[in-house]
């Protein structure tokens, strides 16, 4: 049973439940006590020692129906002794829950009934069939399949399982082949051939035998497809998706398609939650000010008002204040979006985000995004801001008129633009005034750092005004950028 | 691990069964959890929306129990100087006072400065020492020769500095003190942790880790009957029915604060104050500010009572 609990616990891993190998071994010593017997208390034992937050809780549940599916299984099978030992229980666990095989052999029993016994009336030619005994099947699977033993089909095929390694499924197209490498390992050659040398042989009941072995090895590879189905849902749709955010990661956002845009949602978001769990510990700074004479009065009472341990009147360092500004032109508007995703994500540590959008005209969308969904939010803010070539000189001037008086030494400025100018005026100085006057101004560019100086950027005016101009293309960047970001200002 | 009432927590119905006798309704979940801290001897940290009876239960396993209940309330800035120990600082004052006096004697016959010292370090150290330390809620948990109801509130209102200090009590039921050292539990009679947060804050992995995570949702509609019941028995039958489906539609809606169990059971007490025996719009107008604690809250519940009190007169 250790191995089917380490099983499960490797699902539940592939569906974002965080288990420590301690957890592990609590669930363990859990176990020995609550034993196996109710399956409901199985469940909320589990639940209790191994998924620690209400998303997780969900994960289990889902995780644990899915993986546990054996009862089911035996309320179909043993019908008649239904009051089985928990040892035969336990017997059970140890091949086919991890295998979802109990479902399969219940599943199994519509069509396999069929080709076994030959239930009378539905199917005459197999009621036929059935009669005339004598003939029977060579091969191995062939014995098997028309033995009408479910336990035994199910055991095989979660021994088949087992053996293609059917959990190490990652992509849905490799259903197929672990079909085809599971049907093998039971014996599919062996079958196909005695099914041909059967109809070599002709004769009525060597046909009549062919043709029902055929009729089951098709039900079979029905079912070994959904065996490998419902494998793919266990372990590989969780597996997959990692994979394939793992790629968006790293991939450059101006090649995202429109389609991707929801998955990326979902990592950016997942990145924020991830920054905000390392961040979100408030370190406690303070500025020394002057004596508190009050306070190290009180305090030194226990020592008799001897004053040697001395207060001082503390300053709270405030929490800084972002000011993001953001191109949103055609070329550049996806980087746009996912900043914007990214920093309105962090609400919980960065409180005080402002943020402006332009292409020529500067304007502040802050309020948008208070006040609307993250995606109505981006999609007003490209509609109203993103038509016109860009001009980094008027943006530079109508953020000095808008909003000059605000920027103090705790701001931090963020900028996100290619820098391309169309040729105007690049009015550096400006920036130079706001560099002077903030805590920090960040250049984002998604440019390589080569093109930076080629046609009409002005990233070679801009860049000594910055404290920091990076190249920043994909959501890695991204986050390391606003990681930086926290760690300065939290 | 053993307590004097043990035979009360031998099974998960016989939990269910003592602290429904205490008026404490409990699902499956809970009296599981409370099963497996037992034996397993982890501390439950309980999450869940306010009001659904997290410190209710750690009260009622006391007294089910019948163990004293040792409650250590979290706050910013909680210090082990509050949660663990601290030391009596007047009587060591008066102490070193007493030995200044005694001083001459002790060190009577004593030659060279060495000497003396020698003298002093034969003389019993007691400054620091278990007479001058005052216990605080932790400590004095651990010390409790019969065993008690450990309840840890709010830990997320606690800095994060506080939560580390907890790591060694949770999974070692010990704790250090630098002067005198590591104090345990008595093997035999370890607390019983009960943790509660309110999810202001995610709580830290090292934490979570440690304990058993039990997740208090709101009850469902037999549940809650059934707790309303254990509470509140004396109101009729038809009223309950009718509160509790008023209460589960508001918890449908998109309020600010959604009415916990503690509401339902507040409001059932009002309405038998004012004698009530159906459900009626105005009334439920009235003291609607029992079960909603915004105003746009109740503002935005006002427009829908009549809807929804018919809905619950009709059910039942």
């Amino acid at each position: 049973m250790d191995r089917t609990l380490v099983d499960f616990i490797k699902v539940l891993r592939t569906a974002e439940v965080k288990v420590s190998p301690a957890e592990t071994l609590d669930a363990m010593a859990a176990l020995d006590i609550v034993g196996y017997d109710d399956r409901q208390f199985l469940k909320n034992t589990l639940s209790l020692v191994l998924s620690k937050n209400p998303e997780e809780k969900e994960a289990f549940d889902s995780c644990f129906d899915h993986f546990f599916t054996f009862d089911k299984f035996q309320s179909n099978d043993d019908e008649a002794g239904s009051d089985s030992s928990s040892e035969f229980q336990d017997q059970q666990d140890d091949f086919n829950p991890q295998d979802g095989a109990g479902e399969e052999g219940r599943e199994g029993s519509g069509g396999g009934q069929g080709m076994g016994q030959g239930s009378k009336g539905e199917e005459p030619t197999f009621g036929e069939a059935s009669e005339d005994d004598s003939l029977l099947p060579q091969s191995e699977l062939g014995k098997l399949l028309l033995s009408d033993d479910k336990t035994e089909l199910a055991i095989a095929m979660a021994e088949a399982g087992r053996a293609v390694e059917v959990n190490q499924i990652v992509v849905f197209t490799q259903k197929g082949l672990f079909t085809r490498k599971m049907m093998e390992h039971m014996g599919l050659r062996e079958l196909q051939e005695e099914i041909s040398e059967l109809r070599k042989m002709g004769g009525g009941r060597q046909i009549n035998l062919a043709d029902r072995l055929k009729k089951a090895r098709d039900v079979l590879r029905e079912q070994v497809r959904d065996y490998v189905e419902r494998q793919f849902f266990l372990h590989a749709d969780e597996t997959g998706k990692q994979l394939r955010e793992e790629l968006l990661k790293k991939v450059k956002l101006s090649n995202l398609e429109k389609r991707n845009f929801k998955d990326v949602q979902d990592v950016v978001f997942k990145m924020a939650k991830k920054l905000i769990s390392i961040h979100s510990k408030r370190r406690k700074t303070f500025k020394r000010g002057q004596l508190d004479v009050r306070k190290t009065l009180r305090h030194n009472m226990q020592y008799d008002g001897m004053l040697f341990d001395i207060r001082w009147k503390s300053s709270k360092v405030d929490r800084p204040k972002v000011m993001a500004i953001c191109d949103v032109s055609g070329s550049v508007s996806n980087y746009s979006r996912f900043l914007l995703m990214f920093l309105y994500s962090l609400a919980d540590i960065l409180p005080k985000v402002r943020s402006f959008a332009f292409s020529s005209d500067l304007g502040e969308v802050t309020q948008l995004f208070e006040y609307s969904t993250l995606e109505d939010a981006i999609a007003k803010t490209m509609r109203d801001y993103g038509a016109g070539s860009t001009d980094y000189g008027q943006m530079l001037m109508d953020f000095k008129k808008m909003c000059m008086d605000d920027v103090n030494n705790k701001t931090t400025i963020i900028i996100l633009g290619d820098g391309r100018n169309n040729y105007g005026e690049a009015k550096a100085e400006i920036l130079r005034e706001i560099y002077d006057k903030c805590q920090r101004l960040i250049w984002l560019n998604p440019e390589p750092r080569m093109s930076w100086t080629v046609g009409d950027a002005e990233m070679k005016k801009y860049a000594p005004s910055c404290h920091q101009a990076d190249v920043c293309n994909s959501l890695l960047h991204l986050e390391r950028v606003v990681s930086n970001l926290l760690r300065s200002v939290t | 691990m053993s307590i004097k009432h043990e035979d009360k927590l031998s099974s998960v119905e016989v939990i269910q069964q003592h602290f429904e006798e205490k008026h404490y309704i409990c699902s499956l979940q809970i009296a599981t959890a409370i099963f497996l801290a037992y034996h397993l001897e982890k501390p439950i940290l309980i999450e869940g929306p306010p009001g659904v009876g997290k410190t209710e239960l750690a009260k009622t396993t006391a007294t089910v129990l019948d163990l004293p209940c040792i409650r250590l309330q979290c706050y910013e800035g909680l210090d082990e100087s509050k949660a663990i120990y601290e030391w009596k600082y007047g009587k060591q004052l008066l102490y070193t006072q007493v030995l200044k006096e005694t001083l001459s004697d002790i060190l009577e016959g004593a030659k060279g400065l060495k000497d003396s010292v020698a003298k002093l370090h034969e003389f019993g150290d007691i400054f620091f020492s278990e007479d001058f330390l005052e216990p605080r809620p932790l400590l004095k948990a651990l010390r409790e020769e019969e065993g008690c109801v450990l309840l840890i509130d709010e830990v997320d209102k606690s800095d994060h500095e506080f939560e580390s200090l907890l790591l060694e009590l949770l999974s070692d039921f010990q704790v250090s003190i630098p002067e005198i050292g590591t104090i345990h539990a008595l093997p035999e009679h370890k607390p019983l942790v009960l943790l509660t947060s309110n999810n202001t804050r995610e709580i830290s992995d090292a934490l979570k880790r440690r304990c058993l995570h039990l997740y208090i949702p709101f009850p469902d509609v037999a549940l809650e009957r059934r707790i309303i019941q254990a509470r509140v028995p004396e109101i009729p039958e038809k009223l309950r029915n009718q509160l509790v489906t008023f209460i589960q539609e508001l918890r449908e809606m998109d309020l600010k604060k959604l009415p916990a169990i503690s509401e339902t059971i507040d409001w059932a007490r009002t309405l038998i104050l004012l004698h009530t025996e159906v459900l009626d719009p105005d009334l439920v107008r009235q003291t609607l500010n029992v079960i909603l604690k915004f105003q746009e809250d109740i503002e935005s519940v006002e427009a829908e009572i009549q809807g929804v009190t018919n809905k619950a007169l009709k059910e039942n």
